[in-house]
């Protein structure tokens, strides 16, 4: 082979050309499918076809009540916790350990009984991202010594380099680890109580209470955007790629920030007449028993294990 | 496009973690510290905005935004996408909870460079305000990409091509988002030319009670 004198030590794998749609296409075509199955799946649409789906998902069901050992976990350690793991699980390099990661997550998913609904929305926001550096990485990873390219047929152009298709699998899979801990970290209290954990743990006050207002006045915003869309359907409105629907969109966005910057003062007013001086009354008390303590070493414990794991392996 | 968990090296994600807690301390200071509500209750309406998918040919993209956020919140607007994009992490998943500083820093700081150029050049009449808007949102798409490029390319060679895609993916999307912030702004020109004031800005300066 031509290339394989200039590389020698470049391992090459001749596979014939009808490997191609069988190894490349078809699995690339299944995973399409399934994600957008699952997405339309799981996303439950309220509007027509052609329009976003405007609804925000609410962060915690039933309040965020409920009764396994992640619910009664104390939520300052589950948030730091958490927090110093994903760190630990973003930093891994190696597949084996990603994947042991995701297993964990697995884990913590079934003890934790979170919805998995929910859980499946998250992995098909993932997925689009995870999708384009499974494609894009093995073909532009450049070559290095001791790599293995694969070939199909006689399209020497179009190497796939196996180093790259691993280091795009090991991020998806430490993304994926990381997504799937999101919920049990967020819906398994009710948001003011996490952001109380957070300002306890050193957060300024303000930034949870700006969390919290803008989390609930998205979804008066949304519902002001879904009435505004359905009367520029009712006035016979339908999206097309022209500078028509680019203006009409345009005035849509000039309208609602016309419209939320004056509620947003109305909001204020309202506040401030009920008393507000900076400060929301706290949720709950918090206490901190052993085993909370004992839960967050378990838990740092599997963490350090990964890290340690990863780096045995160089 | 955000960036997820699990890509950046850890040294890039801790490093733009400071960064932009700094930029975020900087910007709540240019802020009334009574006026810190007010940006959230903005920031949902921006959240909101950004939901709103454009056709283009076969597919639609969605905006970014962070010119018109400059525009329109000035310094504040690193402080509104900061939590908007906190927002969409924790409720969507779109970019990681671990890569949050880095998606704040590059969406925020294209976002406040953009409000310093709009409010610069955007002039007294309507026609040459959407056209500095326009320009405002381009140039803030534009400088998004480059960042996000930027960070990529601190994960070595090897991302160098995913780079480039995610750099040709923004194309289209700065001249939609070109165009369509030069007509917002052009329409709340007519409508509301307060709103062009960027909002929130402290009347005395620097300091605050």
């Amino acid at each position: 082979m031509l290339l394989g004198r200039f590389m020698t030590d470049l391992q090459y794998i001749q596979v014939p050309l009808w490997y191609l749609p069988l190894l490349v296409l078809i699995p690339a075509a299944v995973a399409a499918g399934v994600v957008s199955w699952l997405g339309r799946r799981a996303r439950t649409r309220v509007v027509p076809e052609n329009d976003p789906d405007w609804s925000v998902p609410p962060l915690t069901q039933g309040r965020g009540q409920g009764t396994s050992l992640i619910h009664r976990w104390d939520v300052r350690c589950k948030i730091l916790t958490m927090l110093a793991y994903s760190f630990a699980v973003a930093s891994l390099r190696h597949l084996d350990a990603a994947a042991l990661a995701v297993l964990f997550s697995l884990a913590v998913l079934m003890v934790a009984r979170v919805s998995f609904h929910k859980v499946m929305l998250r992995l098909a926001a993932l997925a689009g991202f995870m999708g384009m550096l499974l494609v894009v990485m093995p073909l532009t990873v450049p070559n290095h010594p001791g790599d293995t390219i694969v070939v199909f047929g006689s399209l020497d152009w179009l190497g796939v380099n196996v180093r790259g298709g691993i280091l795009a699998a090991t991020i998806a899979a430490k993304a994926t680890a990381i997504a799937l801990l999101m919920e049990p970290l967020l819906s398994t209290a009710p948001l003011p109580m996490t952001l109380y954990g957070l300002s306890r743990l050193g957060v300024p006050d303000m930034a949870g209470q700006m969390v919290l207002l803008s989390y609930r006045y998205l979804h008066v915003f949304t519902h002001e955007a879904r009435r505004m869309t359905a009367g520029m359907q009712a006035r016979g409105f339908a999206k097309k790629t022209n500078m028509d629907t680019l203006r009409a969109l345009a005035n849509f966005l000039g309208m609602l920030f016309v419209r939320s910057f004056e509620r947003t003062e109305r909001v204020f007013d309202a506040m401030q007449a009920r008393g507000y001086k900076g400060r929301f009354p706290d949720p709950g008390q918090l206490q901190l028993r052993l085993s909370d303590i004992f839960i967050a070493g378990i838990w740092v414990a599997a963490g350090t294990g990964l890290v340690f794991f990863d780096w045995l392996k160089g | 496009m955000h960036i997820s968990d699990g890509v950046l090296p850890l040294s890039v994600t801790l490093g733009s973690y400071a960064a932009g807690a700094l930029v975020t301390a900087w910007s709540a200071r240019r802020i009334h510290s009574r006026d810190l509500p007010k940006v959230a209750v903005v920031t949902s309406a921006f959240f909101v905005a950004s939901l709103v998918h454009i056709p283009f040919g076969p597919t639609s993209a969605h905006l970014l935004l962070p010119g018109l956020a400059g525009a329109l919140l000035g310094p504040a607007a690193f402080v509104s996408i900061g939590l908007g994009l906190l927002l969409q992490s924790i409720l969507f998943q779109f970019g990681g909870i671990t890569a949050l500083g880095a998606n704040a820093v590059m969406m925020g700081v294209p976002a406040v460079i953009c409000g310093w150029f709009f409010q610069q050049f955007k002039g007294s009449t309507r026609l040459r305000q959407a056209i500095a808007g326009g320009l405002a949102g381009a140039l803030g798409t534009a400088l998004a990409a480059i960042f996000l490029a930027a960070l990529l390319v601190t994960g070595g060679e090897d991302f160098f091509g995913v780079a480039k895609i995610a750099l040709a993916v923004h194309v289209p999307v700065i001249v939609i988002e070109g165009v369509v912030s030069g007509f917002t702004i052009g329409f709340l020109a007519r409508v509301k030319p307060a709103l062009l004031q960027s909002s929130f800005q402290d009347a005395a300066g620097s300091v605050h009670d």
